[in-house]
């Protein structure tokens, strides 16, 4: 069930108990849009460009954006629940799940338990499980490094995209803060992944692609050939001059990309 | 009133120029600049100030921190297990093993009844909830550390004064199946339990659990505030009114002969605010959870929107609630502060017996009384002989003039 928000921030959705703050933007076929470390900003170009091909639904987990979170609601086995039912209480047979990031880490999850729902997979520098040995993080660990560092690792050209607080305004640093503290809360430990995950990746079925910003210091392109491989039949893509957010850096090439994969499979 | 030594044991010699360069002194700062022969000789001299205190009647305080070169107390229950044993009379405050940010609350309780057996009934046990670069060097997920320094303290207390056969604990941060630990504490049904907090919304549940509140360098203000806080939670939670001695405040101290040179020297311990609270921003201002979000764009901002920035849209900071410092903040305010500020702002209380006896009896006058004064009597490049010269001092002069006043009421 979906009702505006009296606030103008957009829509809400309600799954079972819980609102969720929701963009909904174009038609098409449906694309669930689970997001990353931030919530999609609803001005994001990427938005509109996918927008005339397919019919996004991108929620805000709850902690994030302006979504609620619920006392007790605090673990990643709570977020790919709550995204098990809204799959089922959508009115699609079949959706096409894409996930940013962390909200990749929630893709694959939801993909290797409920594929009949899931019409194609995209992960996007998603995280999610642990390649290297372990003393070899695969995952840079944005809360126990520089600021500095974490900018630098996370864009191809932060001079252009990464946020600066200075300018912004009071409303997306609150935002910014509540992501980054529901983040913690969730994905603090193991951090970004469940050792578990890889073993049970060969259960997805579906098409899936796998892109990866070439640039991406948050989680390497070697890593996502890695994770790719351990999906039966995915394909992985580099976006060139991208960095952990290749829809922000370079939302042309990225929906391009995402568009000729949809289509891939149409006929 | 008592008076409780306070000695972090810092490690002070690293060389300026590395402390400058590195982004944080503490959780990151390689252990390559610790000299374990240097740190012998801290934890021996730190000790013996220790049983000093024992000899003049000054309680002693074992605190914990890590990974910094503002303390080498890692450990809090190594410290307590050799005091317990080399002191006779004083009383020791744990000010505290950093219990939320350890997996097993039911190990502490077994560490802190031991202590107690050992020294037969002389540990205090005070609770801290933790800085931001110890949830690095714990491990510890800071958006719910809150949440676990209760919950420890929860089952901490039920472990110590449950004599009747193992229980089950099945809470939401931990979980044991068997707790009954061996020794019980000598004290029942359990040592007095302490909080630093001066935080209203903490320093309330301190109030309704009747713990002693100690307010660490915090100043007048945010002390009266935070006690009023404490007994405001009490009044409404229907309990008793409690006295003074449930109130605590620690600074630094430190006598002299003249009331210069208690200046003089004192001003040495201000190296703790001065240059061991350098923290990174990753530990501090963008620790997740280390302010409310509505806080975020005061805190997160370098330099406040421009005033075109601020106009378009009409709004700023200027409508965001005015908060209580939290901790990180506390701290940002205090480094770089001189001797004058410091003492004027009662955290550091520096003279000759009677000028440092005057100061703490202002400052007792201006929160309304306290009854524990904590004696933060050695940092930076203090000496041993100088911490010892202090503390004798303090014991001969100070203390028993602060021993004559009793608990007061403090409503």
């Amino acid at each position: 069930m979906m009702h505006a928000m009296g606030n103008g921030t957009g829509e809400l959705l309600t799954i079972g108990d819980m609102e969720l703050e929701v963009i909904r933007r174009g038609t098409g076929q449906p694309i669930l849009l689970l997001h990353g470390m931030q919530n999609v900003d609803p001005q994001a170009p990427f938005l509109d460009l996918l927008s005339q091909r397919a019919a996004i639904i991108a929620p805000s987990h709850p902690g994030f954006g302006h979504s609620p979170r619920q006392q007790g609601f605090d673990t990643v086995y709570d977020l790919v629940h709550l995204y098990l039912e809204m799959i089922e209480s959508l009115p699609y047979e079949r959706l096409t799940l894409m996930g940013l990031s962390f909200g990749g880490w929630l893709a694959a999850e939801i993909a290797v338990t409920c594929c009949h729902r899931i019409d194609r997979l995209i992960l996007v520098d998603a995280f999610g499980i642990k390649i290297s040995d372990r003393e070899t993080p695969d995952i840079l660990d944005v809360f126990n490094t520089s600021p500095q560092e974490v900018r630098r690792q996370s864009w191809h050209n932060p001079e252009q995209w990464a946020p600066d607080f200075n300018t912004m305004e009071d409303d997306a640093i609150i935002v910014h803060a509540r992501n980054w503290e529901a983040l913690c809360l969730y994905a603090w430990h193991p951090y970004m992944y469940n050792p578990q995950l890889p073993r049970w990746l060969r259960r997805i079925t579906r098409p899936t692609r796998v892109l990866w910003g070439a640039s991406d210091g948050i989680v390497t392109p070697a890593y996502g050939r890695a994770y790719s491989a351990l999906i039966p039949g995915a394909r992985f893509e580099i976006i060139p001059e991208a960095g952990h957010h290749p829809e922000i850096e370079q939302s042309a090439a990225f929906v391009e990309r995402v568009v000729a994969f949809l289509e891939e499979h149409c006929v | 009133m008592d008076a409780w030594f306070h000695n972090e044991n810092p490690y002070p010699f690293v060389p300026q120029e590395v402390l400058d360069r590195a982004d944080s002194v503490r959780a990151s700062l390689p252990n390559h600049y610790c000299d374990p022969r240097i740190a012998a000789d801290l934890f021996e001299e730190t000790l013996d100030e220790f049983l000093l205190c024992d000899e003049h009647g000054i309680n002693v305080v074992a605190i914990e921190h890590h990974a910094g070169i503002n303390s080498l107390f890692g450990a809090n229950p190594l410290i307590l297990g050799i005091l317990a044993r080399q002191t006779r009379t004083a009383r020791i405050l744990s000010l505290g093993t950093l219990i939320s940010l350890r997996p097993d609350p039911v190990r502490i309780a077994e560490e802190y009844a031991t202590a107690d057996v050992i020294s037969r009934g002389r540990l205090e046990i005070g609770f801290v909830k933790s800085g931001g670069s110890e949830m690095a060097s714990n491990n510890a997920n800071p958006v719910t550390n809150i949440e676990r320094f209760w919950e420890a303290i929860d089952l901490i207390t039920k472990a110590l004064t449950s004599h009747a056969g193992p229980f089950r604990w099945e809470g939401k941060h931990f979980t044991h199946r068997h707790v009954n630990i061996w020794p019980r504490p000598w004290q029942q049904p359990h040592p007095r339990m302490w909080a630093a907090t001066g935080d209203p919304t903490t320093a309330s549940e301190v109030g309704r659990r009747g713990m002693v509140n100690v307010l660490v360098l915090r100043g007048a203000e945010e002390t009266r505030r935070a006690w009023a806080a404490y007994r405001q939670a009490r009044v409404e939670a229907g309990l008793p009114h409690v006295s003074s001695d449930h109130f605590a405040y620690a600074a630094f101290v430190y006598v002299g002969d003249t009331h210069a040179e208690g200046v003089k020297v004192g001003n040495k311990l201000l190296w703790f605010l001065n240059t061991s609270l350098k923290s990174a921003p990753q530990y501090s201002r963008f620790l997740p959870g280390a302010v409310p979000p509505q806080l975020a764009p005061q805190v997160y901002r370098t330099a406040p929107r421009s005033a075109a920035a601020t106009n378009s849209n009409g709004a700023g900071t200027a409508g965001a609630a005015q908060p209580v410092a939290p901790a990180f903040q506390n701290a940002r305010s205090l480094i770089g502060i001189n001797t004058e500020q410091a003492m004027q702002r009662g955290l550091l209380f520096a003279g000759n017996p009677d000028t440092v006896y005057q100061q703490i009896m202002d400052f007792y006058a201006k929160v309304g009384g306290f009854n524990h004064l904590v004696m933060i009597g050695r940092s930076g490049f203090m000496t041993h002989a100088e911490t010892e010269k202090s503390i004798k001092l303090f014991g001969k002069e100070v203390l028993p003039r602060l021993q004559a006043i009793a608990p007061i009421a403090v409503n």
